[in-house]
């Protein structure tokens, strides 16, 4: 695994580094000492995972997250704060307290093994470097809620002025993102501009109907009812005839 | 909830006693007492009313004590009281009536009525008593109404003065936790790196870790053992910023010897560091300085860094010195934390010189 440490501090950096040299699965990539270098060397290097420290200058760890296009696995490393990770509603990950023990870095390397091989090939999620599949992960932080959110779980995107609402399971938490930079990167094969305000994604479709002015009408499975502009639903008869 | 028994009794025996004089005086006014076949009668009957009045309040008291009254809400102690009362006074004026009739103590204007009407001699009875058991109750339930006021004002004070002295033993022991699994964290990778610099980490750690849990025992300790705790924290944050973080000292000679609150001023400089320098990507300058003038002291700590809105008017660490100080030195000691230029907050402390 493709990994980079993230800590402001070098020697946390070091300790870190000579820990993980008894684990042959990781291959260290780089390191960064703050959020600003993370987000460009995550960029570039296309880590499968990292380790990431809570408590850095300019930004914290979280707020990190959100600026990344699309997240690799994460490990948080902290000293005490625990009170952060409590924010976490939807996933379940992993943590490490530092000084790190040698046997919780284990489990939680193994775990991230075995996770990896249950559900695909982190190669997979991103063969290309601009779009985003399905399988891709994102990071989304609402007020003091944070949640790592798969795209395929993702039903709708809503336009909200300059944000996006992401709809999923039963939360429907806001990104500072627009649509259209939201179109450009997710795969067309899943998601769908349905008009102006909403990208749907194809395989949370439940029911179709026609409309006004020769559009449609779709329901998701949430229950949610987005029209299909009549522009657009030319392309959708296309795409869902075969 | 219930008065000292002997208390209780002192007062009964007091109050009826009273009741009795007033009898006899009432008597004794009206010229009454001068005929020896009428005294006799009249300290009988005076003599009766108290001791049934007496008795009459006592069950009046077994039955409030028995139906825990004292313990309901005050607006509901006053009905039960008034219902009470008048139960007790009926009573009174049937047991009055009957006892007096076969003892024969029966006045003249008693004797009258009573062959008029029984109905009419115990409404004049009842009436009668009732207005002596009223004034029983009322003393009765002011009594414990303001005993137990008295006794929940001395309570909040000394849960007040507990609340005070717990919060002052976490304000002195506290140290961040953050701070030793942080310094623990570095001493570990320093054990490899630099083996002698490990161990006078451990040291420094040690100092802190002990002056912390020592301070408990002393009120204020020499500024001089207050900046020996300081010089070993800053040493264990420099080993983690490293070239992030300058230390600057300006400490006045005469000044090391002056009394101040222990952990106070190294809660300021974790405070610089935790709000100032951590925030800081390329990292910043912690001064120290202490100097002498006009009798006070003044210890000012600065940091590169920006103060936030919530620090100014007090986060739990700016509240609590506060409180400290006010609890020690009254209002002769005064804190102020500012944004003193730019991009340099500081935090300054003046206390009164001890001699």
């Amino acid at each position: 695994m493709r990994t980079i440490i993230i800590d402001d501090e070098r020697l946390a950096r070091s300790e870190l580094n000579k820990m993980l040299r008894s684990f042959p699965e990781i291959d260290i990539v780089d390191e960064a000492s703050n959020a600003d270098e993370a987000i460009e060397k995550i960029a570039s290097h296309q880590p499968d995972l990292i380790f990431l420290d809570i408590q850095m200058p300019g930004k914290t760890g979280f707020e990190m997250l959100t600026e990344l296009e699309w997240v690799p696995r994460v490990i948080f490393t902290t000293a005490f704060d625990e009170y952060a990770l409590k924010a976490f509603e939807v996933n379940a990950l992993d943590y490490l307290l530092k000084p790190i023990d040698q046997k919780r870095l284990e489990a939680a390397i193994k775990k991230i093994a075995t996770a990896d091989a249950r559900e695909q090939k982190p190669e997979e999620t991103y063969t290309n470097n601009e779009i985003l599949t399905e399988n891709s992960q994102v990071f989304v932080k609402d007020g003091d809620r944070c949640w790592f959110i798969k795209l395929s779980d993702v039903r709708l995107f809503e336009s909200v002025g300059n944000y996006a609402k992401v709809f999923f399971g039963l939360h429907k938490p806001l990104i500072l993102k627009s649509l259209n930079a939201l179109e450009e990167r997710l795969d067309p094969k899943t998601f769908f501009r349905a008009n102006r305000k909403h990208i749907i994604n194809l395989h949370m479709v439940e029911k179709i109907e026609p409309y006004f002015n020769n559009g449609l009408l779709v329901e998701l499975r949430g229950g949610e009812k987005i029209e299909i502009s009549r522009r657009q639903t030319v392309k959708f008869k296309e795409k869902m005839s075969f | 909830m219930i008065i000292g028994k002997r208390h209780y009794w002192l007062l009964q025996l007091v109050g009826w006693g009273c009741f009795f004089l007033w009898h006899i005086f009432g008597a004794w006014s009206f010229d009454k007492m001068s005929i020896p076949s009428e005294r006799l009668l009249i300290i009988q009957r005076a003599a009766g009313f108290s001791i049934l009045g007496l008795l009459m309040t006592h069950c009046l008291r077994i039955v409030l004590l028995k139906l825990k009254v004292l313990a309901k809400k005050a607006s509901t102690q006053i009905w039960i009281f008034l219902a009470l009362t008048l139960l007790t006074s009926c009573v009174a004026g049937v047991v009055e009536m009957i006892v007096y009739q076969s003892l024969g103590l029966l006045s003249k204007v008693e004797i009258l009525i009573t062959n008029k009407s029984l109905i009419l001699i115990f409404l004049n009875n009842s009436l009668a008593w009732f207005s002596y058991f009223i004034i029983w109750s009322a003393v009765y339930f002011i009594y414990h109404y303001v005993s137990a006021a008295q006794r929940e004002q001395i309570d909040n004070l000394k849960l007040k003065s507990h609340i005070k002295e717990l919060e002052l033993k976490t304000i002195k022991t506290h140290i961040n936790p953050h701070f030793i699994f942080n310094a623990l964290n570095g001493i570990r990778a320093m054990v490899d790196e630099n083996p002698q610099r490990a161990r006078t980490a451990i040291t420094e750690l040690s100092n802190i870790l002990r002056s912390s849990i020592n301070i408990d025992k002393s009120e204020t300790v020499p500024l001089t053992e207050e900046l020996n705790i300081i010089k070993d924290y800053l040493a264990l944050e420099q080993m983690r910023f490293e070239d992030r973080l300058m230390v600057q000292y300006v400490i006045e000679d005469e000044t090391t010897s002056q009394a101040v609150p222990p952990m106070m001023l190294q809660m300021l400089v974790e405070n610089a560091i935790k709000h100032g320098i951590s925030h800081q990507k390329n990292g910043g300058l912690v001064k120290l300085g202490a100097t002498l003038a006009n009798n006070t002291l003044e210890l000012k700590v600065e940091n590169t860094g920006r103060l936030k809105e919530q620090q100014q008017g007090g986060g739990f660490g700016i509240r609590s010195i506060r409180e400290r100080l006010k609890l020690m030195y009254g209002n002769n000691a005064m804190f102020n934390i500012k944004q003193s230029s730019d991009n340099t907050v500081t935090a300054t402390l003046k206390l009164p010189v001890t001699l």
